[in-house]
């Protein structure tokens, strides 16, 4: 068992909810960091997990953490660390998904990732890859603080969850060639560069830690009809101000 | 008898020639013409060139690597459109396989007038880290044609490369700061360099150029560097030298 998903009609409505939140999204203009923002939070609230992450090739044989349903600096290094070693190398390189139900026996088979995931509380881990036709274009990365596997059904909604996130990535434009995705592949691993950057901005300028700083950026995207990215991008050019971020609503720890 | 080099140790050998011109000062755009050239010999494209770029109308091609290349980039200068221009507009890359059957609605003169010119394919890279827009790499073939997956990897660690040869040189060239090469940054060197624009007040490519300078003056990595900053052990008064 998990954290407890909602249940029964319940359940059965707040994923309808997401599910048509998400395609309202995807066929507007829209932001790629900001759709994969939603959805991790949406497979916390959803499955019934602690934390969700989501990473993508950055087709140097390697993965990059694009979105995390929490963006505290340790759970995002956790997400990072994968790149080497972890459920999600393993599932971006065999695109199965890989569960590990009990990480307390998974030190010999992950001797960096286990004990770094223990510390911060984590007691199972999943990853589910990212497909597209006959490529693996990344991971989405499951952490509960209970052990245990996903039943069938949340298996399921992980693997619809991550389906839309391949769709979001590949945007507006027809699947028809490679490059196309390493456009968006390439725009995406940027996007989150400068959203670090606007977040140590807004942190430093605000006094908050790096998750409220994410939320104040957040926020302010939303208020605006913008882009995550954008906003972002503005900050950290020097274009926008990080008082007219901070100042319109009272920032309030989460 | 000499084997010939794969292309992990020509890149290699490439990234070494980078790294040891941006370390001993030397780093001018000889190292540039070494980055391009590599560019024709590991892919399959005609030619290539690499501008520094400072803003949507200051650009300048420190190389090109042959007639084509030096026309393609002419050719959007005086227009003012083209896909290096819309890579840097939209800070991702803008990558034409087939230029005749691109409907070009995007750059319609540039379309118009390059197809006087055998150019088939046109690949254009911003360089960039995040917010900071350094200059683009530019590709093109005479026959269309898309890369293959280990191509694209191979074309993205040039990529890298140039973009850390022109950090280097431009930070160089402007405010003579000392840059050390590094290999690609953790999430803390982004927030970091995020940090210093709020505390010391300057943009983000100096920002960047501080925190490597810092780094190379106490003899410490970035990485660590950046970690003092987010966490607080250190503050951005105590980076400015």
């Amino acid at each position: 068992m998990n954290n407890a998903p909602p249940s029964g009609a319940r359940r059965e409505s707040d994923l309808v909810g997401a599910f048509v939140q998400m395609a309202d999204t995807l066929v507007d203009d829209y932001d790629v960091p900001e759709v994969l923002h939603q959805l991790a939070t949406h497979c916390v609230n959803l499955i019934g997990i602690s934390a969700a992450g989501l990473l993508l090739s950055d087709q140097r044989g390697s993965l990059q953490l694009v979105a995390s349903s929490n963006e505290r600096t340790r759970l995002l290094e956790l997400f990072q660390l994968q790149a080497d070693e972890g459920p999600c190398i393993e599932s971006f390189r065999t695109g199965d998904t890989v569960t590990a139900a009990d990480l307390s026996t998974t030190t010999d088979r992950w001797p960096v990732f286990t004990p770094q995931a223990l510390e911060q509380g984590f007691l199972a881990v999943h990853a589910v890859p990212l497909r597209l036709r006959g490529n693996v274009i990344g991971t989405l990365n499951l952490f509960n603080q209970r052990p245990g596997a996903l039943s069938a059904e949340d298996a399921k909604v992980a693997r619809a969850l991550a389906d839309i996130a391949t769709i979001g990535i590949l945007q507006e434009r027809t699947i028809r060639h490679g490059e196309v995705l390493t456009e968006q592949l390439q725009g995406a691993l940027n996007s989150r560069i400068t959203i670090e950057q606007a977040k140590g901005l807004l942190a430093h300028a605000g006094g908050l830690d790096m998750e409220q700083a994410f939320q104040a950026l957040r926020r302010f995207a939303r208020a605006q009809h913008t882009g995550l990215s954008d906003i972002a991008h503005r900050l950290a050019s020097g274009q926008l101000p990080p008082g007219s971020v901070l100042k319109p609503g009272r920032v309030d720890s989460t | 008898m000499s084997v010939p080099e794969s292309p992990e140790q020509t890149l290699q050998r490439v990234w070494t020639a980078v790294a040891a011109s941006i370390g001993d000062g030397s780093g001018g755009t000889e190292v540039l013409a070494l980055v391009g050239r590599v560019c024709t010999q590991l892919l399959p494209v005609d030619g290539a060139s690499i501008s520094l770029v400072g803003g949507v109308r200051t650009r300048e091609a420190l190389y090109t690597g042959d007639e084509a290349s030096d026309r393609i980039q002419r050719l959007q200068e005086s227009l003012g459109e083209g896909p290096s221009y819309e890579a840097y507009e939209r800070r991702r890359p803008t990558l034409v396989p087939d230029l005749a059957a691109d409907p070009g609605t995007r750059w319609p003169v540039f379309a118009t007038e390059i197809g006087a010119y055998p150019v088939g394919a046109i690949f254009a890279f911003p360089l960039q880290r995040g917010a900071i827009t350094i200059g683009a790499l530019d590709l093109y073939r005479r026959e269309p044609g898309w890369l293959s997956a280990e191509e694209v990897t191979t074309a993205l660690r040039i990529v890298d490369i140039a973009t850390l040869a022109l950090l280097a040189l431009r930070v160089d060239s402007l405010h003579g700061d000392w840059v050390v090469a590094l290999p690609l940054e953790r999430a803390q060197v982004h927030q970091a360099t995020g940090i210093l624009i709020s505390g010391l007040g300057v943009p983000a490519e100096r920002a960047l150029a501080k925190l490597r300078a810092h780094a190379f003056s106490v003899g410490r990595m970035v990485d660590e560097i950046a970690d003092d900053l987010v966490s607080g052990r250190l503050a951005p008064a105590d980076i400015e030298l």
